[in-house]
């Protein structure tokens, strides 16, 4: 398959995910209906199901799974190391943290996406700094660091949880943060992530050939004429700005930005353009699906859909752990 | 990841504590007072766990945990005999002066520093009960969930603190059944959203069948929008609230900052009828979610929402 079909192919499943994603809900809707409501008529209740709820909510998942996919691509990239993602090195907690603190000391959402932003910028540039030596970032260490940063994260999360009366009353806030799970939102909400998610793509695009030299290591790229130590920067700045968006909007996702990159990249190359481009259409389309299942598998209770993505991720990332090791044994 | 998913369950743990125990803070009157009368003891009782519990003598000490329990025991009269509350017991105002003995957990040390010779209190299920029973203390479990529960726990606690809880038992039934009657001949009744949590407003908690809340509806003339949940307090998708148009919503988290002005605000929920005809009512979580001596008024106050014109 030709790059170009692949990106097409993407495209497509990603129209068809969003389409099926919106037909289908907790409220069992006619087609026509369905229809109705999105060109401004039928009546209200329908109207509102699907144009306030049921749209919103799908968006916010594509918005949520194609930033994720697009983080783990750099990472993985960048420590060419498949076993990369927001959540390994720590910015996803980092987030996750951000945002509880948003909810602890603020207690509402409107503060919780620049924390979540600022709490994954300060975990990457923490991680980076740590694992910095001599001029040279070295995976090993980028991991070691991430995993400590996210036991601290959780640490602290469990003591804001047991010290602060107000933030037990919320509970059920932070647990959707930790757990994750795509909600309805608002359009300017929805907008300022779209914006944001699309200058992290954005980013990431630029970032993609100079990644492109790292793929022989990152000496090579040096000698190649890359700046790897600006490189290495923008990669997790990039990165935290799309897991920032992503864990404000959703919470803690977890392995859509481990396996989405690492299936896509069987499927159009190496080559870290095509690979950003497939990334955001194909983790979009797994996470409108995902939050699909969430949504209908048990309804009419509803899985948060870090628990659809769990049970599917998890499987894959031990069968991708079991051949890494077969292969180096 | 090992160390969020632990988390979680931790949080989740927290979740399942705080829903019996901590629905909430306000004001509002006590029911009157009736004097303790002189009972038998030692007091054979059964609790709401099946347990056989025998009282020694009139309980001088007596340590709270639940806001309902307070509430029943300074409306049976002996709120001078209680020592020790729970964080959440509020009501009535005395009882705030008490010893603090924890919230979501309870501090079994401070518990037994207070020398009780009767604890009462609601379920809990990570093993406080048996812990307290362990160290040689008298601890009777009242945990009322149904409207029906309510009358058992006065006569059950009167019994067992020498205070004539039958007395209370029919106060409360008889203003009840008084509501009952008057919204019984009422040509209508409102489709009603009880709001019990809904900091995901894509999925609210609400009340079910099972829960003294829903009972409380049905008797005060309206039609609970969750009739047909499957659990006490069941979590509605927004879609499903949208699409059972509720005529009246009661917004029983308005303690905790919730208005009717963010209710409207919510995506979608601008479509139902309750919003659309600003029926969108605050009502008072210490009032309305506890099912203790003042249900009574709570059911009064539901009633008068739900039909202003007939309970004036």
């Amino acid at each position: 398959m030709t790059k170009v079909a692949a990106l097409a192919a993407l495209a497509v499943a990603l129209a068809l995910s969003v389409v099926v994603a919106v037909a289908a809900g907790a409220v069992p809707l006619a087609p026509g209906d369905v229809v109705r409501a999105l060109l401004g008529g039928g009546d209200a209740g329908a109207s509102a199901i699907v144009r306030e709820l049921r749209l919103p909510r799908v968006l916010a998942a594509a918005l949520v799974g194609g930033a994720l996919a697009v983080a783990g691509a750099l990472l993985q990239g960048l420590l060419r190391n498949p076993l990369a993602d927001p959540y390994v090195t720590g910015t996803a907690a980092g987030a996750a943290l951000g945002a509880v603190v948003a909810i602890a000391a603020f207690g509402g959402a409107l503060l919780s996406a620049p924390l979540a932003f600022a709490g994954a910028l300060v975990a990457a540039l923490l991680v980076w700094r740590i694992a910095r030596v001599g001029g040279r970032v070295t995976t090993l260490t980028v991991l070691l660091a991430g995993v400590v940063l996210t036991s601290f994260a959780g640490a602290v999360v469990t003591l804001l949880l047991v010290a602060n009366d107000r933030l037990a009353l919320r509970l059920r806030a932070v647990v959707d943060v930790l757990v994750g799970g795509v909600t309805a939102r608002g359009a300017t909400e929805l907008a300022v992530a779209a914006l944001v998610v699309a200058t992290g793509v954005g980013w990431a695009l630029v970032l993609a050939r100079r990644l492109d030299a790292y793929a022989f290591g990152e000496e090579t790229a040096a000698t190649l004429g890359v700046d790897t130590e600006r490189t290495t920067a923008s990669v997790l700045g990039a990165t935290a700005l799309l897991t920032g968006a992503a864990v404000a909007l959703a919470g803690m996702v977890a392995f859509v930005g481990l396996v989405v990159p690492h299936v896509l990249r069987g499927v159009v190359g190496a080559s870290h353009r095509a690979l950003v481009a497939a990334c955001f259409l194909g983790g979009a389309a797994a996470l409108v699906l995902a939050d699909l299942g969430a949504r209908t598998v048990l309804a009419p209770v509803e899985l948060p859909v870090g628990v659809v993505t769990g049970l599917v991720g998890a499987p894959f990332f031990l069968s991708l752990l079991a051949r890494t090791a077969r292969r180096s044994a | 990841m090992v160390l969020v998913i632990r988390l979680t369950r931790r949080a989740l743990l927290l979740v399942a504590l705080l829903l019996p125990v901590a629905c909430a803070p306000g004001t509002g009157a006590p029911a009157p007072t009736p004097a303790p009368t002189t009972a038998a003891f030692p007091a054979r009782v059964v609790d709401f766990q099946g347990r056989d519990v025998v009282v020694a003598g009139a309980p001088q000490r007596i340590v709270s945990i639940g806001p309902s329990n307070t509430e029943f025991l300074f409306a049976l009269g002996v709120g001078d005999r209680v020592v020790g509350t729970d964080d959440f017991s509020d009501e009535p105002a005395a009882a705030r002066a008490a010893e603090k003995v924890g919230g979501v957990k309870v501090n079994l040390e401070k518990v037994l520093a207070l020398r009780p010779d009767l604890v009462v209190t609601v379920q809990i299920s990570d093993g406080t009960i048996e812990r307290l029973a362990a160290a040689s203390l008298t601890v009777l479990v009242v945990d009322p969930q149904g409207l029906s529960d309510v009358a058992r726990s006065a006569i059950l606690l009167g019994r067992a603190v020498g205070a004539d809880g039958e007395r209370l038992a029919r106060d409360v039934t008889r203003r009840l059944d008084a509501v009952r009657e008057k919204t019984k001949a009422l040509a209508t009744r409102p489709r009603v959203f009880h709001e019990v949590d809904a900091t995901d407003p894509a999925k609210p908690f609400t009340v079910g069948p099972g829960s003294f809340v829903h009972d409380l509806i049905e008797l005060a003339g309206g039609t609970n929008v969750a009739a047909r949940a499957a659990s006490p307090y069941p979590q509605l998708s927004a879609e499903e609230l949208v699409r059972s148009d509720p005529e009246v919503i009661v917004l029983a988290d308005a303690d905790y900052g919730v208005t009717p002005e963010q209710v409207a605000a919510r995506p979608g929920w601008g479509a139902t009828s309750a919003v659309r005809n600003k029926r969108v009512v605050p009502v008072s979580a210490n009032l309305v979610s506890r099912p203790g001596p003042r249900v009574a008024e709570a059911a009064e106050l539901l009633a008068r929402t739900f039909h202003p014109t007939a309970f004036r």
